[in-house]
C-alpha cells in the first residue's frame, strides 16, 4: 500500500490533527476501556458461588476482553512513541459515571448483578452507528456529577454518539496523521517494537493480540476493539467468529445462547439460566468514606483500594517497556478476586440487607 | 470447543440395533475418542458405547464435578465424580491391608486377592481417566523399547522409538503439550531437528527452583560401574501454556480450551491452580471430552449408560459378531435392558483392567493364556522432608519438574529405573497435608486465630515430597481374572486383582529411598519419611519396610508382540485370534518404562486408527473373483 492509496482512503474529516490531539484521544480510550472493568468485576464476584454459571462465564469473558482492549490501546500508543500511564489520580472514574449513548444518557454504576446491571452492560456495548455524519459528535448537555467518557478530549463540550464513533475518530486521526507525517518525510510509527505486548504475554488461548508497528496494524487493533464490542458489520459475531459483547449480554435477557447462523434477537442455541436472587446485595457505588471509620470492613475496603492502585501501577510498568510483567496479571487477578470476595461476603455496617462492596476510585487524602 | 447440542442423547438402543457400523468402540476415554475421531474424519461410521451416563458436555455440567470436589471432605482421585451403582469404579479409599495369606478384600469394586493391596484407580465417566489425570506427559525412552534385548528384562516390543516418534508428535498435538524442546533431549530422546512442542514450557515452581539450587550437578553412584549426574528438569505437560509461534513450521498452535454447547472462553491457558488432580477448574488440562466434542459433529453415535457385558464371537472363525451390552435407564437404579451392537470391526478401549475383564467375562481367554496376565502399574514410593526455609509449597500446579536422569542406564540389568516428581502440593499424598497439619496445630499446639494461620503457612510451605515413579516389569502372575462369585450390581463380573511388587522393582525402591536420604542431606532438609506396617501397600524387602502406592498407569493385560504364542495383539493392537477385534490402550504395552502411559498409549491408538482406515479401505475394494476353470 502506497501513501497515495492511504490518502485516497481518507475521505472523512478528522478532528485529530496533531500528535497531542491523538494522545488526548488515546488516553481517553484507555480510560474508557478501563472504566468498564470495575462494574463488570463487581457484578461477576457478586454472584453466589455455585450459582449462575452461565452469567459468570459471560461476564468473565467480557471483562477479560476489556483488558485486551486496554492492552491494544497501549500497543497503539507505544507504536507511535506515546507513554502509557494508568496511575493518574483521576484515571479511575468516580461511579456512577456517564458513558455515551445515542438516545439517552445513562449512568454506569459499580453494582451487584441484576436486571439493571444487565441493561447497563447492554447500553455500554450497544452497537450504535450515528444516523448521519453530522450527528457523530453531539453537543454535550451539562450532566452534573460523574465522569463523562468518550466525550471529545479536544472539545469537552461535545460527546460522541457511541463508543464505535469514538474509535472511528481515532481511526480517521491515525490515517490523517500518518499521511501528514509521510508528506513531511517523517515516520509516525517510531515506537520500539520491544515495548509491544505480544500474544505470549496476554493470558489467552488465542492469538488475539495485535502487535502494532504501522498504520495497518494500528487500524486492525482498533477494529478488533469495536468488533468485539458490537460485532462485525452489524452481525452478532466478530471477524474471529466470536460472539460480540452486546449479544453475549443479550443472551442473559433472552434466555438462550446464540449459535452460528443466528440473527440478532433470535438466539437458537441451548437455554441458559439466570437467577437474580443468587447474588450478594452489594452496596451500589460505595465510597471509602461510607464505611464507618475503624471498622474491619473499612480496613478491607482500604486494603482493596490500595491493591487496585498497585495493580494499575503494575499494568503501567507492563505497558511502559516491560511487557513480560503482564504475565503476572493472572496472579494479580486472583488476588483482586480474593480481596473483593472478602468485602462482598460481609454485611455493610449499619445498612441492613446490604453487603460491602469494592471501591476502585482512588481515595482522596484522608480528612482528619 | 463446541459440543454439538443433543449429541449425547441422539442415539438410542433402537438406532444401534438397526445399524452395522464400520467400527464399534467400547469406551469413550482418550483411546476411544481418538480412534473415533480419526475414523469418522475418513467418513467411517462409528458407535461409541460408554458405560457412564453422558449429558452434553457443558461448562455448567463440568462445574457440577468441580462443586462436588470443592464440597467433599475426601479429596481423592474420584472425589469430583458421581458414585453410581451401575458403573462402580475403584477408589483409593477402598484399599485395605490384606492379612498375610488371608482372603481377598471384596469391599471395593476391585476384588483384591493380594498379596499386594493396591490403591490404583481409573475413572468411569465420559472422557475417562483423563478427567482426573495429572497430564504429565512423557515419551518412553528409546532404550525402554529395547529393555529385553539390551538388559534381558521385560517382554520384547514389536516396535521401536523411531516407529513411534511421528505418532508421539501427533499425540502431542492432539493433547496439546507444553514443553521446551531443549529441556527434553536426554537419554537418547530425539526429535526431528526443527521440532518444538505446540506450546512453551510451563514455568517451574519456586519449590522446583529451590530443589534445583541444592542438587543440580550432583553425581549419583549407581552400582559399581556407573556414575550419573542429576538435575531438576521440567516435565512436558498436557496443559495449555503459551503457544509456540515456531510450532508446525511457523504456523503456530491454537490451544483447545473448555468444552460446552455454547461459546465459552476458558482454559486457553493454565492458571496455576493446585488441583490438576482430580480436576482442573478451568479445563486448561486436556481431557478426552475435547476430542469427543469435535468428533461428535460427524457420523459418530454415542450410546451412554451402556455397559459392555459380553463380546460374542463366531466359534468357526473367531470373528466378533456383536457386543452385548446392558443399558440402564436410571443411574441410581440397576434395572437394565439388554442390547446388541454390530460392526465390521470392534475396538475395546476401556483400559487395561476393564479390557481384560470383559474378554475373560466373555469366555475369550486366548490359547496362550495371556489375557489379564502381565498386569503392570507404576509403583510409587514417597519420601518427604522439611526444608530449612520456606519454599512456596502449595503454589503452582501439582507437579512441574522432577529428576529424570535415573530413567535409563546400565543399572537396569539389575534393578528398576525410576523418575522422581517434585510435588508442589506438599506432603498431601503421604500424610494428608495440609488437613492433618491443621488438626495437629489445633489439637496439639492449641493455636488459633492469626497464630494458627501463621503456623499452618509456615509448616506447609517448607514441605518437600518426592514421588518416585518406579518401573514395574511384566510378570505372568500379576494379573486380572474374573470370578462368577464377584459381580457388580448390573451382573458384570468384577475384576479380581492378584499382584505382587516384583523384586526388580523393590531393588529400585530401595535405591530410591537411599537416594532421597542423600538428596535431603544436600538440601539440609529434615527427613520425615516413615512407612506404617499397618497401612495398605506396605512391603518388606531386604529387611526394610516400604510403602508402595498405585500409579493409575495400568498396562500389560493384552500385550503386543510378534507371535500369538507370546502376545495377545499384533503391533497394530489387532487380536491374533479375532481378526476384526482390536484391544487398545495401555494393555498392549509389553513394558512401561518410566513414562506415564497415556502418551505412548495414544501414539499406539493413532497407529491403530491409521491401520483401521487402511484395513476398511482394503475390505471395500471390489474383489476380483477367480473364474473357475480359467486357463
Amino acid at each position: 500500500m502506497t501513501p497515495h492509496t492511504l490518502l485516497a482512503e481518507r475521505r472523512l474529516p478528522a478532528e485529530i490533527d496533531t500528535m497531542a490531539e491523538l494522545e488526548a484521544y488515546l488516553n481517553a480510550a484507555l480510560r474508557l476501556e478501563h472504566a468498564t472493568i470495575p462494574p463488570y468485576l463487581t457484578a461477576l464476584y457478586s454472584l453466589h458461588p455455585g450459582a449462575n454459571s452461565d452469567a459468570r462465564h459471560l461476564i468473565r469473558v467480557v471483562a477479560v476482553e476489556e483488558m485486551l482492549h486496554l492492552t491494544l490501546v497501549a500497543n497503539v500508543m507505544n507504536a507511535v512513541g506515546l507513554r502509557v500511564d494508568l496511575t493518574a489520580d483521576d484515571f479511575v472514574p468516580r461511579y456512577p459515571a456517564h458513558l455515551p449513548s445515542g438516545e439517552i444518557d445513562f449512568l454506569v454504576s459499580v453494582q451487584p448483578f441484576s436486571q439493571a446491571a444487565v441493561t447497563t452492560f447492554l447500553n455500554i456495548e450497544r452497537p450504535a452507528k450515528a444516523p448521519n455524519e453530522s450527528s457523530r459528535l453531539l453537543p454535550r448537555p451539562d450532566l452534573g456529577a460523574g465522569t463523562v467518557l468518550a466525550a471529545s478530549p479536544i472539545d469537552p463540550s461535545r460527546r460522541f454518539y457511541s463508543i464505535g464513533e469514538f474509535y472511528e475518530e481515532i481511526d480517521r486521526g491515525l490515517r490523517h496523521l500518518d499521511h501528514l507525517y509521510r508528506a513531511e518525510g517523517r515516520e509516525l510509527f517510531t515506537g520500539d517494537v520491544a515495548r509491544q505486548v505480544t500474544a505470549e504475554y496476554f493470558y489467552s488461548g488465542g492469538g488475539e493480540i495485535v502487535v502494532v508497528h504501522d498504520l495497518a496494524s494500528a487500524l486492525k487493533a482498533l477494529e478488533l476493539i469495536t468488533e468485539q464490542g458490537e460485532g462485525l458489520g452489524g452481525g452478532i459475531y466478530d471477524g474471529e467468529g466470536e460472539l460480540s459483547h452486546y449479544y453475549r449480554f443479550q443472551q442473559l435477557q433472552l434466555g438462550h445462547y446464540y449459535q452460528q447462523g443466528d440473527v440478532p434477537g433470535r438466539p437458537s442455541g441451548p437455554p441458559l439460566d439466570v437467577d437474580f436472587t443468587a447474588v450478594y446485595p452489594v452496596a451500589i457505588d460505595a465510597a471509602l468514606a461510607d464505611y464507618p471509620a475503624g471498622s474491619p470492613v473499612r480496613e478491607a475496603a482500604q486494603r482493596f483500594n490500595g491493591t487496585y492502585g498497585d495493580f494499575l501501577a503494575h499494568l503501567t510498568a507492563a505497558y511502559d517497556g516491560e511487557p513480560r510483567k503482564l504475565l503476572e496479571a493472572v496472579p494479580w487477578m486472583f488476588r483482586l478476586r480474593d480481596d473483593i470476595e472478602h468485602l462482598i461476603r460481609n454485611p455493610f455496617p449499619g445498612r441492613p440487607g446490604v453487603h460491602a462492596s469494592p471501591v476502585f476510585t482512588r481515595a482522596p487524602e484522608e480528612r482528619s | 470447543m463446541i459440543f454439538p447440542e443433543g449429541a449425547a442423547a441422539r442415539t438410542d438402543t433402537t438406532d444401534v440395533a438397526g445399524r452395522v457400523y464400520d467400527v464399534v468402540i467400547v469406551g469413550a476415554g482418550i483411546s476411544g475418542a481418538i480412534i473415533a475421531d480419526r475414523l469418522s474424519r475418513e467418513g467411517r461410521s462409528v458407535l461409541l458405547l460408554e458405560a457412564a451416563p453422558a449429558d452434553d458436555l457443558t461448562i455448567s455440567g463440568y462445574e457440577t464435578y468441580l462443586n462436588r470436589f470443592y464440597g467433599t471432605a475426601m479429596k481423592d482421585n474420584q472425589a469430583p465424580y458421581p458414585v453410581l451403582p451401575p458403573v462402580p469404579m475403584p477408589r483409593s479409599t477402598d484399599a485395605r491391608p490384606l492379612p498375610p495369606g488371608g482372603g481377598p478384600n471384596t469391599g471395593g469394586y476391585l476384588v483384591q486377592d493380594g498379596p499386594h493391596s493396591t490403591d490404583t484407580t481409573y475413572t468411569r465417566v465420559l472422557g475417562g481417566t483423563t478427567l482426573h489425570w495429572e497430564a504429565k506427559i512423557l515419551r518412553m525412552l528409546p532404550e525402554d523399547f529395547e529393555l529385553s534385548r539390551r538388559y534381558g528384562q521385560g517382554l520384547p516390543w514389536p516396535l521401536g522409538y523411531d516407529e513411534l516418534e511421528p505418532l508421539y508428535r501427533e499425540a502431542e498435538r492432539e493433547i496439546g503439550v507444553s514443553a521446551d524442546i531443549e529441556d527434553q533431549r536426554y537419554l537418547g530422546l530425539h526429535y526431528p531437528p526443527d521440532y518444538v512442542y505446540p506450546m512453551r514450557g510451563l514455568p517451574a515452581s519456586f519449590l522446583d527452583q529451590t530443589v534445583a539450587k541444592g542438587i543440580d550437578g550432583t553425581s549419583i553412584r549407581v552400582g559399581d560401574d556407573e556414575e550419573i549426574p542429576i538435575r531438576v528438569r521440567p516435565f512436558p505437560q498436557g496443559r495449555n501454556g503459551i503457544p509456540n509461534p515456531a510450532y508446525d513450521a511457523g504456523r503456530g498452535f491454537t490451544p483447545v480450551g473448555a468444552v460446552s454447547t455454547h461459546q465459552v472462553e476458558e482454559g486457553g491457558r493454565c492458571q496455576g491452580n493446585n488441583n490438576c488432580v482430580p480436576i482442573c477448574p478451568v479445563q486448561a488440562k486436556y481431557h478426552a471430552g475435547k476430542t469427543l466434542a469435535r468428533t461428535l459433529h460427524r457420523d459418530v453415535d454415542l450410546l451412554a449408560q451402556a455397559v459392555a457385558y459380553k463380546v460374542h464371537t463366531d466359534p468357526e472363525n473367531g470373528r466378533v459378531t456383536r457386543i452385548e451390552y446392558r443399558r440402564y435407564q436410571d443411574p441410581q437404579s440397576t434395572a437394565y435392558e439388554t442390547g446388541f451392537a454390530q460392526g465390521r470391526t470392534y475396538v475395546l478401549a476401556t483400559n487395561a483392567i476393564e479390557n481384560a475383564r470383559l474378554m475373560l467375562a466373555s469366555g475369550l481367554q486366548d490359547r496362550a493364556d495371556l489375557i489379564g496376565r502381565n498386569l503392570m502399574d507404576h509403583a510409587y514410593l514417597l519420601t518427604w522432608a522439611r526444608l530449612p526455609e520456606v519454599a512456596g509449597t502449595m503454589r503452582g500446579t501439582n507437579c512441574t519438574s522432577g529428576i529424570t536422569d535415573l530413567r535409563g542406564g546400565r543399572f537396569r540389568r539389575d534393578r528398576a529405573s525410576f523418575s522422581i516428581d517434585i510435588h508442589n502440593d506438599g506432603w498431601g499424598w503421604a500424610t494428608g497435608a495440609p488437613v492433618t497439619d491443621l488438626l495437629r496445630i489445633v489439637d496439639q499446639d492449641h493455636q488459633y486465630g492469626f497464630g494458627l494461620r501463621r503456623s499452618l503457612v509456615d509448616q506447609v510451605s517448607t514441605q518437600l515430597l518426592l514421588a518416585h515413579m518406579i518401573e514395574v516389569l511384566p510378570d505372568r502372575d500379576n494379573r486380572v481374572t474374573v470370578d462368577p462369585r464377584y459381580r457388580d450390581e448390573l451382573g458384570n463380573m468384577r475384576p479380581v486383582i492378584s499382584f505382587k511388587v516384583p523384586d526388580y522393582t523393590m531393588r529400585g525402591a530401595a535405591f530410591a529411598r537411599d537416594l532421597s536420604r542423600q538428596l535431603f542431606g544436600k538440601l539440609g532438609a529434615e527427613d520425615h519419611t516413615g512407612y506404617d506396617p499397618a497401612e495398605y501397600g506396605y512391603v518388606e524387602f531386604g529387611g526394610d519396610g516400604y510403602r508402595i502406592l498405585g500409579g493409575n498407569h495400568l498396562a500389560g493385560t493384552h500385550v503386543m508382540g510378534t507371535s500369538p504364542a507370546t502376545s495377545v495383539v499384533d503391533d497394530h493392537q489387532r487380536s491374533w485370534e479375532h481378526e476384526n477385534l482390536y484391544l487398545v490402550g495401555g494393555g498392549s504395552m509389553p513394558t512401561i518404562g518410566t513414562a506415564n502411559t497415556t502418551l505412548t498409549s495414544t501414539a499406539l491408538c493413532l497407529r491403530t486408527a491409521k491401520h483401521l482406515i487402511q484395513e476398511l479401505r482394503r475390505q471395500d475394494r471390489p474383489v476380483t473373483l477367480a473364474t473357475i476353470g480359467a486357463r
